[in-house]
């Protein structure tokens, strides 16, 4: 529900790096988006195509989003499952059912490319 | 970032993590690895924000459900059980209207009512300037405990920490036990889980035990309780839970 905004923080964020590296235009951004990010991809990718249209600096740059996996760590025996998100119903190795989530959940900026 | 109030405010002192070296040139365009979460400047914000309220020894808490759950209810009748014996202070949030803060003014406590205007969630900058906002209400000088209702909307606040020390997430009976399921990060990121309005058991299909196993199942560290804010029934264990937070908040000072 909130993608539009995250994506004008973002335009905000690649200024300033364009700025900084005296750069122009950007051609392609590497944006993380983790499965438990609250972060809704094709909402993010929409607001992203709809307000890159109205900024130069962005408006023919590609966005590439990678999605990094949940991992469900059991409480009970230590054993850790990777998932693309979802939540395991119980632990493959003991049954027990308290499976903590770990990582997944940042939504990370991770590369531009400029052109100077 | 906040010249203007004057207050303890965070000094952009570069502990994120804020590199931008490591670049590559090729030709005439650069490739620079920034790794940052775009969170960052919400959650440098909200850690801001903890500092002052540390600074100035307030517990506080912010409170998230679906609309209707009965935020505003659960508040009004904890003022009225609590207000004489400790100072409680409000932030409430809405996407429109002053109703929750006239409901809460009634009650004798200072409130301010943040209107975000559309927007799904408060965060750690509106909690800020909504602080200072609160601080030139009359009584707002001896404030122990800060509650902070949410946007109702178990969705997006489950993402943005405005600073708080604990995060509540409630469910009420006619809702139905299964929100932990569906919303997951809103119990993952909470410390305490509250079923309201159990008055209406009867009427409704919502196994108590079923709803507090899965949402201890996604995070065992939850304390949860279960009440009617409106019967009272089950409602001193939630008062005892808040005088231990502000007693517990004084003896550390």
């Amino acid at each position: 529900m909130h993608e539009m905004s995250l994506v004008q923080g973002l335009f905000q964020q690649l200024h300033t790096i364009a700025r900084e590296n005296k750069a122009s235009k950007v051609i392609r951004l590497t944006m993380s988006i983790g499965p438990l990010s609250g972060v809704v991809i094709d909402s993010f990718q929409f607001g992203f195509d709809i307000l890159s249209k109205e900024d130069d600096l962005v408006r023919e740059a590609d966005l590439e989003i990678v999605i990094p996996p949940v991992i469900y760590r059991c409480s009970g025996c230590g054993f850790s499952k990777e998932t693309a998100g979802a939540r395991p119903e119980q632990c493959e190795e003991c049954k027990d059912t308290i499976l903590i989530p770990e990582g997944g959940d940042d939504l990370i900026l991770q590369q531009v490319e400029m052109e100077q | 970032m906040c010249d203007a109030c004057g207050c303890n405010t965070h000094t952009h002192s570069h502990d994120h993590d804020h590199d931008h070296g490591h670049s590559h040139s090729q030709d005439q365009s650069v490739i620079v690895d920034i790794n940052r979460s775009l969170f960052a400047a919400n959650d440098a914000m909200a850690r801001s924000n903890r500092e002052h309220f540390e600074d100035e020894g307030i517990v506080v808490l912010n409170l998230i459900s679906s609309p209707g759950s009965g935020k505003t209810t659960l508040l009004e009748h904890t003022i009225e059980k609590l207000g004489k014996e400790i100072n409680i202070g409000v932030i409430e949030g809405d996407i429109e209207t002053e109703r929750d803060a006239e409901r809460i003014r009634a009650k004798g406590v200072p409130v301010i009512q943040l209107t975000t205007g559309g927007a799904c969630h408060l965060d750690a900058s509106m909690i800020h300037k909504g602080f200072h906002r609160l601080q030139k209400e009359p009584g707002s000088d001896k404030i122990d405990l800060l509650v902070i209702e949410n946007v109702g909307n178990l969705v997006c606040p489950a993402t943005f920490d405005l600073g708080e020390h604990i995060r509540i997430v409630l469910v009420s009976v006619p809702e139905g036990p299964d929100k932990p399921a569906k919303y997951p990060k809103a119990f993952t990121s909470s410390q305490v889980f509250l079923i309201t309005k159990t008055d209406l058991l009867p009427y409704f299909d919502f196994p108590v035990p079923e709803a507090k196993k899965e949402a201890l199942d996604l995070n065992p560290a939850l304390t949860v309780m279960d009440f009617s804010s409106t019967t009272g029934e089950g409602f001193d264990q939630w008062l005892d839970y808040l005088r231990t937070l502000v007693r517990e908040k004084k003896a550390a000072a």
